[in-house]
């Protein structure tokens, strides 16, 4: 029988119009589709209708929980917004959590300026480890992001595919290690 | 008995019925009256299972 196949979907972490993150989560996602044995989706926040007057597990959408649910690890595409993340990303991750148990998470940060959004990536770590994901040692940083796409999405630096592709062999051995423990390790 | 694993009952995969496998738990501290009433006095919160089924893959959870 063949095995399941791995599901990976990439999420776009932000809501901002003129998001220059929307060209990385497209090509993350070409990429990921490109990888034997894998299956992926694109998920934008912006497009998860949740409420803004609770918080948490109480206001689940039912779509959003399911792909995380299904998916076996997530990439989730994240700008640098002073320094941090946007808040709306926080609110669409909090709205699950036993569906994240014991899932790999890689994070590629976005940035305008030179340092490729490693200070927003560093604040995902904790919240990803409370979430119950597992991070990764490799991260793809986009700096300058402005220049690395033309007008019409098309990336214009080659050298991030070389990076992509490690971040993904990592992201997919653990996603394979995961699925592994998930479902045939007892934790007693 | 001292050196005996505890006993559970195995979570059934509402999708396709197979026994699922226990690989986390999670202390959950809750705001909620209700749920506030710590059951791992120890611990101080509830304990929260989370099973995955091996034959589909789907994930559930339980409050122990």
């Amino acid at each position: 029988m063949e095995p399941r196949p791995l599901y990976i979907p990439v999420i776009l972490g932000t809501t901002r119009m003129g998001r220059m993150s929307a060209h990385v989560a497209q090509l993350l996602m070409e990429e990921v589709s490109k990888q034997p044995g894998i299956e992926t989706d694109l998920i934008d926040i912006a497009k998860v209708p949740l409420p803004t007057n609770d918080a948490g597990e109480a206001i689940r959408h039912a779509d959003f929980s399911d792909k995380m649910n299904r998916a076996d690890a997530l990439v989730v595409v994240s700008p640098e917004y002073n320094h941090g993340y946007c808040g709306l990303l926080k609110h669409v991750l909090d709205s699950c959590l036993k569906e994240y148990i014991h899932k790999a998470v890689g994070i590629v940060g976005v940035s305008a300026g030179p340092f490729g959004g490693t200070r927003v990536i560093q604040n995902l770590l904790p919240v990803m480890r409370e979430l119950g994901l597992v991070t990764i040692f490799w991260d793809v940083n986009f700096s300058t992001v402005q220049k690395a796409f033309d007008d019409n999405g098309k990336l214009l630096d080659d050298s991030y595919i070389r990076r992509i592709d490690k971040f993904l062999q990592e992201l997919i051995w653990m996603a394979k290690t995961l699925r592994h423990g998930r479902e045939q390790i007892s934790l007693s | 008995m001292a050196g005996m694993a505890k006993e559970e009952s195995k979570m059934i995969c509402r999708r396709c019925g197979a026994e699922m496998n226990h690989h986390s738990d999670k202390i959950v501290y809750a705001a909620d009256p209700e749920q506030a009433a710590p059951t791992e006095l120890t611990l101080g919160g509830f304990m929260e299972e989370f099973h995955t089924c091996p034959k589909c893959g789907g994930g559930a959870s339980r409050h122990n």
